[in-house]
């Protein structure tokens, strides 16, 4: 009875963690499934977006304002703004005026903008760990066997609704509005897009915005469930969102969304059942296997040439 | 024009003339170095600050052999890495004395090119016993090592009695080093340790570790490492409702771990050398600090402080401005400071350093525990 409450803590514990992999991944596999490249300067966004939503619920925490609904609310449209602002201009600024070239110029270009925004904001912010406060506290709790407990936290809950609404949105926006059938055709072939009168421009931008907005959800989630948020908070989870997005198969948002969930759940297995210094050593060992025999990923589609 | 070329001229000339009275007049330059940003930067805050606060009374009561000390500050991020740009860089400067490095595995690659190139060196706050046993000439510390302070917790955690342990540990020099220690203390004194694992530093998700601790079932955790985990960990502990105690190092006790873990930083016992700045005879230094607006409950404002006023000592007692000559003095010496006497063994470690274990609150305050 206990093991099987340990395991179902465990899941648990990698789906909360996986599904926030997922809401990250999606912007790099939308801008990868559009533009053909990879950016680098998401993770950075999503840091960004954990950053504002503190600034926001502190700011109105000396306003006096209390009210859960409203803070949640305001911090994450706040969040969202900010990044989404953030991902409009760097696409902006950083990838536009080298789009077209050769591949590897707007790779570095992203790298160098992930460095210029990690280290802008550790001179904005400093470079401090910085608490955020525990808005959603306490939990459910099921089973109960030797001392062990089976804890399902409101904040986990929390995470799963919103990815999963998130989610749900997203699928339907692309498959039903016009942007999303203008995304959908860009990303069939940009060119012939192009020749049939869609602003490409204005859609590969509201690709990056629309990433951001994802992110800096994902930011004000992740910021809540640990609790601390510091300028190389987006490093790692970029790292892992991408290694999701790769894993679910690139430049489909099914797959980043599968792709988060199993790194997350073979992250919290592999620390649970071996031992903490593993879970990279597993996450990434499953990628190579995964890329080994499915090379475009679990549900990517093989490239087709065009000729 | 005109006027302003002449000025432009002026200028450059007096900046010139100042930087050539710099090189020949009398001072001496001590390298300080340690972290200024990164996630371990308020512990370069207590050494920067302890530093500069004896360089600047050595200063007023006239200097050493008549010389000004002139602190010469580099931030190495806590990076092994960074450590070693920055050795380098005060290596250029001419620097024959550093105090620094702040973290061991920083300390460990930058002090290779300290000694290659005849730098004194005084760590006043990396704890790894790997950095002195390599018989090296030139490198001292101003603080106890880990094989000191993991008995100290191993062997509080074994007068508690508890029934089983887990020890954790960053995987760094310094955590895994401490964490070790406490382990073996515990293994020798027949504590089970029912865990010993290492996690990745810069992690925020331990939701796996916390539940495995909860089944494991321990009554105490020991985490080697700095505070940013542990802050995240306990926090997550709590939420997750596990009663375990938790202890730490030095490196986890600063306020920093209040705005991470909250409420959840109550009760977290830490091993920290004792409070040099509630001794009595070091109450005048304490108001210098307070009159500058700074904070000298920090672990490392003092241990700084010893540092810099060692090397005064050492060059005063030598009569030489020679580092090695400098060495054989505080080898052979009895140096007083505040952070109580201090006699140097052979390796460059100071003979005795005690090591009190605190408890942590939730305001940021400490208690000692008996």
């Amino acid at each position: 009875m206990q093991d099987l409450l340990y395991f179902s803590q465990q899941l648990i514990n990698g789906l909360t963690i996986g599904s926030t992999y997922a809401l990250i991944a999606i912007g790099y596999t939308m801008v990868y499934g559009i533009i053909g490249m990879i950016n680098f300067a998401h993770g950075e966004i999503y840091m960004i977006g954990a950053y504002t939503a503190l600034i926001a619920i502190t700011g109105l925490a000396t306003l006096g304002i209390a009210w859960l609904p409203l803070v949640l609310i305001v911090a994450l449209i706040c969040a969202m703004i900010v990044s989404s602002s953030m991902g409009w201009a760097v696409e902006r600024v950083a990838y536009r005026p080298v789009r077209g070239r050769h591949r590897l110029i707007p790779l570095i270009s992203a790298i160098g903008m992930s460095i210029f925004l990690q280290n802008y904001v550790h001179l904005a912010q400093g470079s401090r760990n910085v608490g955020f406060p525990a808005l959603i506290d306490g939990s459910f709790r099921f089973g109960s066997s030797e001392g062990f407990q089976l804890s399902l936290s409101y904040m986990q809950i929390t995470i799963f609704i919103t990815t999963l609404v998130c989610m749900t949105a997203l699928s339907l926006f692309i498959s039903r509005s016009r942007i999303g059938r203008a995304c959908r055709a860009v990303s069939q072939d940009l060119g012939m897009a192009n020749l049939l009168g869609i602003d490409t421009n204005r859609i590969i931008s509201a690709t990056f915005v629309i990433g951001a907005a994802l992110a800096a959800v994902a930011g004000l989630l992740l910021g809540m469930y640990y609790g601390s948020v510091d300028p190389l908070f987006g490093f790692i989870a970029g790292l892992k969102a991408f290694t999701a997005a790769v894993l679910g198969g690139i430049g489909s948002i099914p797959g980043a969304m599968l792709g988060g969930l199993i790194l997350g759940v073979a992250e919290s297995m592999t620390s649970g059942y071996l031992s903490g210094e593993y879970k990279d050593v597993v996450a990434f060992g499953l990628l190579i296997l995964i890329l080994l025999f499915k090379p475009t990923g679990l549900l990517g589609k093989p490239e087709v040439e065009k000729i | 024009m005109k006027t302003s070329v002449r000025k432009l001229a002026a200028a450059v000339g007096a900046s010139v003339a100042l930087i050539a009275a710099g090189h020949a007049g009398a001072e001496i330059r001590i390298g300080i170095a340690g972290p200024m940003t990164g996630p371990v930067a308020q512990y370069g805050d207590m050494q920067f600050s302890g530093a500069r606060m004896a360089i600047e009374r050595i200063n007023a009561a006239g200097g050493v052999m008549g010389e000004q000390l002139v602190g010469v500050e580099v931030d190495d991020v806590c990076d092994p890495k960074q450590a070693v740009t920055v050795a380098n860089r005060l290596v250029n400067q001419g620097v024959q004395y550093v105090v620094g490095h702040l973290c061991s595995s920083s300390t460990q690659p930058a002090s290779d090119i300290y000694e290659d190139e005849g730098i004194l060196m005084i760590t006043p706050a990396s704890t790894s016993p790997q950095i002195t046993q390599r018989g090296y000439e030139l490198l001292f510390r101003t603080i106890g090592l880990d094989s000191m302070q993991g008995p100290v917790a191993g062997n509080f955690i074994v007068n508690q009695s508890p029934n089983r342990v887990a020890v954790i540990h960053d995987k760094q020099q310094y955590g895994e080093g401490i964490a070790t220690a406490v382990r073996d203390t515990l293994r020798g004194a027949g504590v089970e340790v029912a865990m010993f694992e290492g996690i990745t530093a810069g992690d925020k998700d331990f939701s796996s570790l916390v539940t495995k601790i909860k089944q494991a079932n321990v009554d105490f955790v020991y985490y080697g490492g700095y505070h940013p985990e542990l802050g995240l960990i306990l926090r997550q502990a709590r939420q997750a409702d596990v009663s375990s105690r938790f202890m730490g190092p030095e490196g986890v006790g600063n306020k920093d771990i209040n705005t991470i873990a909250g409420e959840a930083a109550e009760g977290l016992l830490v091993t920290l050398p004792p409070s040099f700045d509630e001794k009595e005879e070091n109450q005048d230094l304490v108001a210098a600090f307070a009159a500058k607006g700074e904070d000298t409950s920090g672990p490392f404002v003092l241990t700084s402080y010893a540092a810099v006023q060692l090397i005064a000592d050492g060059i005063e007692q030598a009569g030489s401005k020679d580092p090695f000559e400098v060495a054989k003095a505080l080898r052979a010496g009895t140096f007083e400071t505040p952070i109580g006497n201090v006699q140097f063994d052979q390796a460059g470690d100071m003979e005795s350093f005690e090591f009190v274990v605190y408890e942590w609150h939730s305001d940021g305050s400490k208690t000692p525990v008996n």
